[in-house]
């Protein structure tokens, strides 16, 4: 029996998962609809990073399904899951950091195009064109021949999500998009990241930690808590849940305005 | 991109004309050297291209070395017929032995990754060792001087040098392709490579295989040259060669193994003219390099230029 799933661009039933005694996740359930901005948010602890690697393959869940634009992704490996059209960035940002910013490009851009048995010709030519363009899309234009290391942290960040729209993508994953910016940069990292999506008519599940950034770009938000979805709904809902803000949004309130300057650990 | 390729050239002429340069004994160890340069290469291709450190290569060398061996001790064709063959046999055999190990050493990585091609080397070790009715044992296999034109040193020399330099173009080409790409991609970061949709094992899989051909086809390249092969060319210590070029040369540069080897097997010949202590000497040469030249020879002279 498969649910209405081609309604969403990814639709979640039911997924736990367990390590030993601890039950990281039980019975999340998520819906994200095309051209949605869906932000999962939750104290530290409340499964939102087991929630992301189970939804990118690299944990398997206990119970539950998944489906990935209408097909159910049980058991897939990240690289095959990537093939459905997906894309995914890190908490701490992946990049290739020994290669120019345009060879970054470039093996982003030869992994979609399955270019990457290719072994005779010299890839210094392939897909500069489109590179350029994605470059273009996040603003790195400038950088195109510097070294990745060397980029500042921000346009680091950039770089992860013009590699990952190489492979274009229908639905993003990003794990806390803002994480390690100064508090001042996250808003306009964020809106960078709404506009792009928008413009490209791409979905995307964000985790979060900084509230003024979820309320800035979501149009719905699940709220995570002990591993069980406390709340889920439209931003405004959520928002003025009493709830959610006895259970989460006051501590994280107060924990934001304590941890404003800090460099993040994680 | 013009000034590489002059450079290309002007290699290519200089190592064809060696022969008229060098005494016999200088051009045996130049043919060492060929075949060293395309063994540390072919080593370098899965360290400084892919990341991953075999630290069991030598058993590819020994098997690309035995099984030629095997198959000129039992040919009964003319010799250059054999001699047209055994680069083939070599590498299609080494190529088959790395499929297995690499399939299992693949599925971990750093240390891991090591420790299990170290593992399948002693196991291989263990065969040329006690398998004598095949390998000859403790003794080796001997009598593999080719005879007539191939026995010839100069003779020998150019069959060397047109089996490795195709061989090292086509690693040139592999690690600026498209692949190859991917390849440092997977040196930098796995888990990005993966989440580009890329199957990084099957990846990492092919690299060794091509790695263990090209070491295979080396190993056997240099048995014919001294006229036999013993089971210790796959002991371990016998992998150490490789990594000892690589990094004297220089990982980061598609030419510093090759650099490294003449350099390696220049001073050994030097060094053991003199003392019985090349370890000790070599030991030394390492401790230098370390301090001194971290980027290899190749990284200093590019910064002497810079």
């Amino acid at each position: 029996m498969t649910p209405l799933t081609d309604r969403f661009i990814l639709n979640v039933q039911g997924v736990s998962k367990s390590f030993g005694g601890l039950k990281a996740l039980q019975g999340v359930d998520l819906q994200v609809k095309t051209g949605e901005f869906h932000a999962i948010i939750g104290p530290n602890g409340a499964g939102k990073s087991t929630f992301f690697n189970v939804l990118t393959g690299l944990l398997r869940p206990d119970q539950g399904q998944i489906w990935i634009n209408g097909v159910s992704t049980a058991g897939f490996a990240p690289h095959r899951l990537i093939r459905l059209g997906v894309g995914r960035t890190f908490q701490i940002t992946r990049i290739f950091p020994s290669m120019s910013v345009l060879e970054n490009l470039q093996v982003a851009l030869i992994a979609h195009r399955h270019q990457h048995w290719q072994g005779w010709l010299s890839y210094e030519s392939v897909q500069v064109q489109r590179a350029k363009e994605l470059l273009d899309l996040v603003g790195l234009s400038a950088q195109i021949n510097q070294l990745a290391y060397s980029l500042a942290h921000g346009d680091k960040k950039r770089l992860e999500l013009a590699i990952v729209l190489a492979n274009q993508p229908k639905l993003l994953l990003l794990d806390e998009p803002t994480a390690g910016m100064a508090a001042q940069e996250r808003l306009a990292a964020i809106k960078m990241v709404h506009q792009v999506a928008t413009q490209l008519g791409v979905s995307c599940v964000f985790t979060e930690h900084d509230m003024a950034v979820v309320f800035a770009v979501s149009t719905r938000i699940t709220v995570l808590h002990q591993g069980q979805v406390l709340t889920q709904g439209l931003t405004q809902e959520v928002r003025e849940s009493p709830l959610v803000q006895q259970v989460y949004l006051g501590e994280s309130i107060q924990a934001n305005e304590g941890s404003v300057g800090k460099v993040e650990l994680i | 991109m013009k000034i590489k390729r002059l450079w290309f050239l002007f290699t290519l002429a200089f190592l064809v004309f060696i022969p008229w340069m060098l005494s016999d004994f200088w051009l045996y160890i130049a043919i060492e050297v060929l075949t060293f340069a395309l063994y540390a290469l072919s080593f370098n291709f899965l360290l400084g291209f892919g990341g991953m450190l075999s630290f069991g290569h030598a058993a590819f060398f020994g098997v690309g070395a035995y099984s030629a061996a095997l198959f000129f001790k039992s040919s009964q064709m003319g010799v250059l017929s054999t001699f047209a063959l055994v680069p083939l046999i070599a590498m299609m055999v080494s190529a088959t032995v790395a499929m297995v190990v690499g399939y299992f050493s693949v599925r971990r990585s750093g240390i891991y990754f090591s420790m299990l091609t170290f593992a399948f080397q002693m196991l291989l070790y263990t065969v040329a060792l006690k398998a004598s009715w095949l390998t000859g044992g403790y003794d080796g296999t001997m009598g593999l001087k080719p005879s007539g034109i191939l026995g010839q040193p100069s003779g020998y020399y150019f069959y060397a040098l047109a089996m490795c330099v195709p061989c090292i173009y086509v690693l040139y080409r592999l690690v600026h392709s498209p692949y190859g790409l991917i390849l440092r991609g997977l040196k930098d970061d796995p888990l990005r490579v993966q989440y580009l949709g890329i199957n990084v094992r099957n990846h990492q899989w092919i690299a060794f295989i091509i790695s263990a051909t090209f070491a295979g086809l080396a190993g056997a390249l240099f048995a014919f040259s001294t006229g036999n092969v013993f089971p210790s060319w796959l002991n371990w210590t016998a992998s150490a060669t490789p990594v000892l070029m690589a990094v004297l040369g220089g990982v980061h540069s598609f030419f510093g193994p090759a650099l490294g080897a003449l350099v390696y097997v220049v001073m050994e010949v030097i060094v053991t003219g003199q003392t019985q202590y090349w370890p000790l000497a070599m030991g030394v040469i390492i401790l230098l390099l370390v301090y001194l030249l971290p980027m290899g020879l190749v990284g200093f002279f590019s910064k002497v230029k810079a």
